[in-house]
């Protein structure tokens, strides 16, 4: 128990102290999943709004598809796209095996299905007068569907939520893709998961807390816009 | 006057069921029509044919002499024209204001002229300087009478009401009706429906029944079959 706390001052100091290591690896992180999930926002909301609006063959397949996406292993999608950019791979030449952009493009394909899912959900629960009441008013289809966005745009911002919480708490694809370089591809988890295999939780915890932060701030942020 | 609507063999199925029929149906520009019937008989499927947002199954519909061709881009255009009513009207989220600019805005109406209509819809519906109320906190007269201003003010050519007068107060009753009547001499055409045939009774206008989704002439008589022989059949004038 003493090791635990005495873990836990050394964390604490290490966050006061802004020790380099640290800030590095939380910059690291809130940029790769920041990138990433605008990029599985890009995908996931027009596939979830698509999805949501139209009626066409298979629909009812594409939401199981989409909902069984949302719990494909991270190291199954890190093992993927690792085969599509190591140096043996189709992209191997844009040299991206071990740089921050290959933990992103995993990360996005971890987060759009969710993302989308999410989206849909929103969509399928928005009220069914949006749309007629947008195009009597005279919108285009593509005004109506913005204005429904808009409408339900807090589901849509948990969405996208939802999304950035399960990339920036993965361990799977940055490690694999990113191969945890220190100052280049080192994340939080990645760190965490590093120091803990070291016996040095210090460190560790003083990420953790930072993760449960981060996580704790992003709600918020997102609390005080629903009530505004 | 001149025919504005035309429906020639329009059906209108939802899975099997067979919603909406009518061989042949005519509607003048000008004044107020009414659709009585009982619920479910179809009128609000003939609303929202007649507003441009859902086809018919089959049939033809016309439109000030042209045929409607259900493609998006000649019913954006058509959907300027005519402006439909909800029973009960969806409000979007934000103020009184942002509600009635959203058409007006998509129209290209800006600044002081958008201002001045959405303050003169609203005067009209006796809402005057409810332009910053939210929306989600209006009562139930009053949302319905908001959604009214809202119609009012794209100042719409055809303005379709689908039960206008159910669900909400006496006073927001009195104050509808009396600018419904008004309609007619500011150009613009009426088509409302209603499960109570009395409840037009103080609205000047033709009525025209439907039952099962058929058209009457009237409530006591035949309604056409389809075969063009009974009731508001073969080419009903309205």
């Amino acid at each position: 128990m003493d090791y635990l706390v005495e873990s836990l001052k050394v964390s604490l100091s290490l966050i006061l102290a802004l020790e380099p290591e640290l800030c590095q690896a939380v910059w690291t992180s809130l940029y790769v999943s920041a990138w990433s999930v605008v990029l599985a926002s890009l995908l996931g909301i027009p596939v979830g709004l698509a999805v949501g609006l139209t009626e066409f063959p298979l629909k009812r397949s594409v939401i199981t598809l989409l909902n069984s996406l949302m719990a494909v292993p991270t190291v199954l999608i890190g093992l993927l796209v690792y085969g599509f950019v190591s140096r043996q791979g189709p992209f191997g030449g844009l040299g991206l095996l071990f740089t921050p952009a290959a933990i992103i493009i995993g990360d996005a394909l971890l987060a759009a299905p969710i993302v989308a899912n999410l989206a849909l959900g929103s969509v399928r629960g928005a009220n069914t007068a949006i749309l007629p009441t947008a195009m009597t008013l005279g919108g285009s289809r593509f005004q109506s569907v913005l204005k429904l966005l808009s409408e339900i745009r807090f589901g849509m911002m948990a969405a996208v939520i939802s999304g950035f919480g399960r990339v920036v708490s993965e361990v799977g694809v940055a490690m694999m893709l990113g191969g945890n370089i220190l100052g280049s591809t080192r994340t939080m988890t990645t760190v965490i998961a590093l120091e803990t295999s070291k016996g040095e939780f210090a460190l560790g915890i003083a990420l953790g807390l930072i993760l449960m932060a981060v996580a704790l701030a992003v709600n918020i942020v997102f609390q005080f816009l629903q009530r505004r | 006057m001149l025919p504005l609507y035309r429906l020639e063999s329009v059906t209108r199925r939802y899975s099997e069921r067979l919603a909406l029929e009518i061989p042949k149906l005519v509607i003048e520009e000008g004044g107020i029509h009414s659709l009585s019937g009982p619920n479910g008989s179809g009128k609000s499927t003939l609303l929202g044919i007649l507003a441009f947002l859902s086809p018919p199954t089959s049939g033809a519909l016309y439109y000030d002499g042209k045929r409607v061709e259900w493609k998006e881009r000649s019913l954006v255009a058509l959907r300027r024209e005519v402006t439909l009513l909800h029973q009960s009207p969806y409000l979007f989220e934000g103020s009184v204001h942002a509600n009635l600019a959203f058409g007006l805005k998509i129209r290209g109406m800006r600044g002081e002229q958008k201002r001045g209509r959405i303050a003169e819809s609203l005067e009209t519906v006796g809402l005057g300087g409810f332009e910053h109320r939210k929306a989600g906190a209006l009562s139930g007269g009053e949302s319905q009478r908001v959604a009214f201003a809202r119609a009012l003010a794209l100042a719409p050519r055809v303005l379709l009401l689908d039960e206008p007068l159910a669900n909400v107060d006496r006073e927001s009753a009195e104050v509808i009706r009396a600018v419904i009547a008004g309609l007619p001499a500011r150009g613009t055409t009426v088509i409302m429906t209603t499960h109570d045939p009395d409840g037009t009774g103080r609205l000047p206008g033709e009525v025209l029944h439907l039952e099962e989704g058929r058209l009457c002439r009237a409530r006591d008589e035949g309604c056409d079959g389809g075969d063009g022989k009974n009731g508001a059949a073969a080419d009903d004038h309205v």
